[in-house]
Order: structure tokens, then sequence, then C-alpha cells
């Protein structure tokens, strides 16, 4: 047990050094997501406060739903054919797996705040329950990377992997998201928390179900 | 096909039974159906309408699966015949 | 045509249907009228589509396990079907709602579920359509069948519920069997669902002898 953890903590580390390494990727999707949000700024052409909360609240859940898939799906695509046959032989798939999703999701997390902080930032910020709606965000972070990792693991099998990727997890993503933009729009209205918590579950639920499938599934994957 | 007669029996059946079933539809509640439309017989168009389709689509299926069954029975000679020579 | 029993089975089981869901005693509601028939044609493909989509998942897991390309030429052609019945049921689930609730595609939690499942399957068609390589294809395909197939559960039977929705059963609207089904309508329902079942393992099992003869000229 204690000896997977440090693999698993070894992979980790080796993740983040490779993305530190090539910090123009890293550096390329904070601007990707600062961009489109300064994009739809303009093409809204709105000043502060003038979009409506549901457009405001579905506009910045696509964004992150685009930053999100170009991010993720760079983590299997990006490998070369040697390099993962070495992990192969160092590691078992699940640990690999896992030390994707939890980087991934750290990712995530840290594109999910800054795209927050800039979009409410330059097209202010409506949202009268912020701790309901970064909570929002967490769990949209971690739903996001563990289907996405999976789905980015299938299309990396396949020819031309960035039109797939956007194929296949377009639909596979939409309940999480359906359900995210209805906890954040609760609290974008300063609603009474309890009427959210029966959505906070089902994120959840669905969260835990991908990720046991992820387990289950990867090895798999790996082989081929 | 050697199915026919109890097809049809089977079918003559339903006929006579749903004739005295729609005799003694009740017409109480007071919400419109169409019952002018079944007491004319009018709906018998219907039923054969799309009875013939789907008579049309089944007589489909079933030709369909006998000329694969041939196909399979020609590949499955060929086979053997193959396994025989080498 | 060895073992023909079952295709009899479906095809008697059709015609009743046809017959009995158009001519029976039907319950009598405002607004649905006469079109409260439709529950026994349009419904059960709904079910008949799920049934097939458990089968090509079971064949998807089976080729996992054991690695035998039957089994992965099976799973596919049970998808298609399932995916045959769906559009089937989107359009006539259109053409019900265009009369009942007066627009073909309202926006209800469930249709979107819907659209959203076909959405996830023709993808599991391109991805199958992106692969040269046999045994790759179905391996991945497997895996991306089961996924999809554990998320469209969800997607399609407990998100409804959860919100507004025009359909029985969703949103705190009594389910099935409260008030708009009878034991009348159930008589033709569920053999409904049991013929257009085996309707669709019919449609399947020719599609799938018809690869296996591909295949076996091929080799």
């Amino acid at each position: 047990m204690t000896e997977s953890v440090r693999q698993m903590g070894a992979l980790m580390r080796k993740e983040f050094l490779l993305e530190w390494r090539q910090r123009y990727a890293l550096n390329g999707m904070l601007l990707y997501i600062v961009s489109a949000v300064f994009v739809c700024y303009l093409s809204f052409s709105a000043r502060r406060g003038q979009l409506t909360p549901i457009v405001w609240n579905a506009l910045f859940w696509i964004i992150l739903l685009f930053t999100a898939i170009n991010a993720i799906a760079k983590s299997f695509v990006q490998e070369r054919a040697g390099r993962q046959l070495y992990y192969y032989t160092l590691a078992s798939p699940q640990q690999i797996v896992l030390s994707k999703i939890l980087y991934n999701t750290v990712l995530m997390l840290a594109l999910a705040f800054l795209g927050f902080g800039v979009y409410a930032f330059v097209l202010g910020n409506p949202v009268k329950d912020v701790p309901l709606y970064l909570v929002a965000l967490v769990l949209g972070a971690i739903g996001f990377s563990v289907s996405l990792t999976l789905v980015s693991g299938i299309a990396s099998k396949a020819e031309n992997p960035s039109t797939l990727m956007a194929v296949l997890s377009f639909p596979t993503i939409l309940p999480l998201l359906l359900e995210l933009l209805k906890i954040s729009k609760n609290a974008l209205d300063g609603l009474d928390r309890s009427v959210s918590w029966k959505e906070v579950g089902t994120v959840l639920a669905i969260d835990v179900i991908v990720l046991v499938l992820s387990l289950l599934l990867f090895p798999f994957l790996w082989r081929s | 096909m050697q199915r026919t007669p109890f097809f049809k029996s089977s079918l003559l059946a339903l006929l006579l039974l749903s004739q005295q079933v729609m005799a003694q539809q009740p017409v109480t509640s007071g919400v419109e159906m169409a019952d002018q439309l079944r007491a004319d017989g009018k709906i018998w168009v219907v039923v054969a309408v799309i009875a013939a389709i789907f008579a049309g689509i089944v007589v489909y299926l079933i030709r369909l699966d006998r000329q694969i069954g041939k196909l399979e029975k020609e590949v499955n000679e060929k086979k053997s015949e193959n396994s025989l020579r080498f | 045509m060895k073992n023909i029993w079952w295709k009899v089975l479906a095809v008697v089981i059709m015609t009743y249907v046809i017959f009995w869901g158009l001519l029976g005693p039907v319950p009598r509601q405002p607004i649905l009228n006469e079109s409260i028939r439709n529950v026994s044609f349009h419904v059960p493909l709904w079910f008949a589509m799920i049934i097939l989509l458990v089968t090509s998942v079971i064949y998807s897991v089976r080729y996992l396990r054991k690695g035998r390309m039957d089994d992965d030429l099976i799973a596919v052609e049970f998808a298609n079907t399932a995916i045959l019945f769906g559009v089937l049921g989107c359009l006539t689930g259109a053409i019900w709602a265009n009369f009942t609730w007066g627009d073909p595609w309202p926006n209800d939690p469930k249709l979107n579920s819907v659209a959203v499942g076909m959405l996830m399957y023709m993808a599991y068609l391109i991805l199958r359509g992106s692969f040269d390589d046999e045994q790759r294809r179905a391996r991945i395909s497997a895996v991306y069948n089961i996924f999809v197939f554990a998320v469209f559960i969800p997607l399609i039977f407990i998100l409804p519920r959860m919100t507004d929705s025009l359909h029985p059963g969703n949103g705190g609207n009594p389910a099935f069997g409260k008030y708009d089904m009878d034991n009348n309508l159930r008589m033709v329902l569920y053999p409904g669902v049991i013929g257009l079942t085996l309707i669709g393992v019919w449609i399947t099992q020719l599609r799938v002898r018809l690869r296996r003869v591909k295949v076996a000229m091929d080799e």
C-alpha cells in the first residue's frame, strides 16, 4: 500500500516536472482561457454587469469546458509511444491513470480559478453566493478531469485524436455540465444552500461512477 | 410457410374479440374520443394500412433471413472443401 | 432457418399489439384523447432500445474478458439496432408531442437527455470508423461502449426525474400506473416491449450473420 502510494507520488512528480519543463504549454493554457474570456467580453461588447445572469453563467461554463478539453486532450496525446512503454514496465495502469487524473484535477483547478477571476474582473461579478460558486468550480474541475482523462486516453489511440476528443467528450460530459450549471445558477441567484444539495450529490455520484469506470477500464486501453 | 394456418386463426380470434370489446366501450366520462370513427368502422382502414406495412416489413425480413442462410451454407461448403484439399 | 420459433413469436406478438393497440379499450384522458394509443407503439421503442443497449454492453464486457472478435461484432450490431430504435423513438415522440404538447421538440429534460444519448452512440460509431487495426478498434470501442452506457443510464433515468418534465414519472409527476395507465393499456404495452425487442434481436441477428459471412469470405 505505502509502496504504491510512493510510486504514485513519483508519477505525479514526473507529471509536474514535465509540465514545468515545457512551460510554454502551461502558459499556453493560461493564455487560452484569458483570451477566450476576453474574446467573449469583446464580442458581447457588454459593459460590466450587462449580461443577464443566465447568459453570464452559461458563457463561463462553456469557456471552461473548451479550456478543459484542450488542456486534458494533451495528457495522453502528447506522450510518445516509447515513453508509454517505459511506464508500462514501471507502474500498474491504475496508478498511471490515478496520477494523471490527480494531475489534471490540479491543472483544472488552477485554470478554473484563474478563469473565474478574469471573467469576474472584465464582465462583472453578479454572483450572490460566492463560496457555493467556488464549490461548483471545484466539483466541476474534478468531474471534468476525471471523465476527460478517460476520453483522452480513448481518443489518443485513434487516428486523428483532436477531432475525436471533442466528438467523444461533448456528449459524455453533458450530464455533469447540466448539473453544474444548475448549482452555479443557484449560487448566482443566492438561493438557500439546501436547494443545491441534491445537485451536489448527483455531481459527486457521477464523479465516483466515472472514477471507478476509469480504474476498471483503463488497463484495457493501456495494453493496446 | 408452414406456420400460416396458426397465424391466420390467431388473427381471426383477435378480430372477433376486438369487435366484442369495442361494443362495450363506456362513453360515460365525457372526454371526447373518436367514437364516431369506431362506430363507422373506419378504424379498420387504419388498422389495415398499418398491418399491411408491418406485413411488408416481416416479408422483407424473412426473405433477407433466407438469403443470408443460403450464403452461410455456401461459405460453409467452401470451407469444408478447402479443409479437405489441404 | 433453424430456431424459428422466436421469430414467429415476434410476428404474432407485434400483430397482436398493432390490432389491440388500435382497437382495444383505452382510458379516456383529457388532452390526450385518442392519442393515448401511442403509448402502445412509442413507449415500447424506448424499452426495446434500452434492452438492446444492455445486451450490447454485455457483449462488450465479454469481449474485454475473453477477446473473441465475434463478441465485438455482436456488440456493434446491437448498438446499431438500438440507435435505429432510438431515432424512431425520437421521430414518433416528436409527432406525438406536436399534437399533445403543441411543439415537436418541447424543452423537456427527457427529450434532451435522449438526444444527448443518441449523440454519444453516434460518437461511438465515429470512433469505430477511425481505426484501421481490427483488434485495437474492438478493444477501444468496447471500452467506450461501457463508459457511454454508464453515463447514459443516469442521464436518462435519474436526471429527468429531478427536474420538471412533461413526461409522466418525472419531476414529481406520478409515474406510469398512477393516472394514465390502466390494465387495458398494460395488456398491450408489455407485449409490445417483448415483441419489439424480439424484432430488434432478429434484425441484429441478420446483420451479425451477414458480417460473419463477409468475414468468412475475406479469409
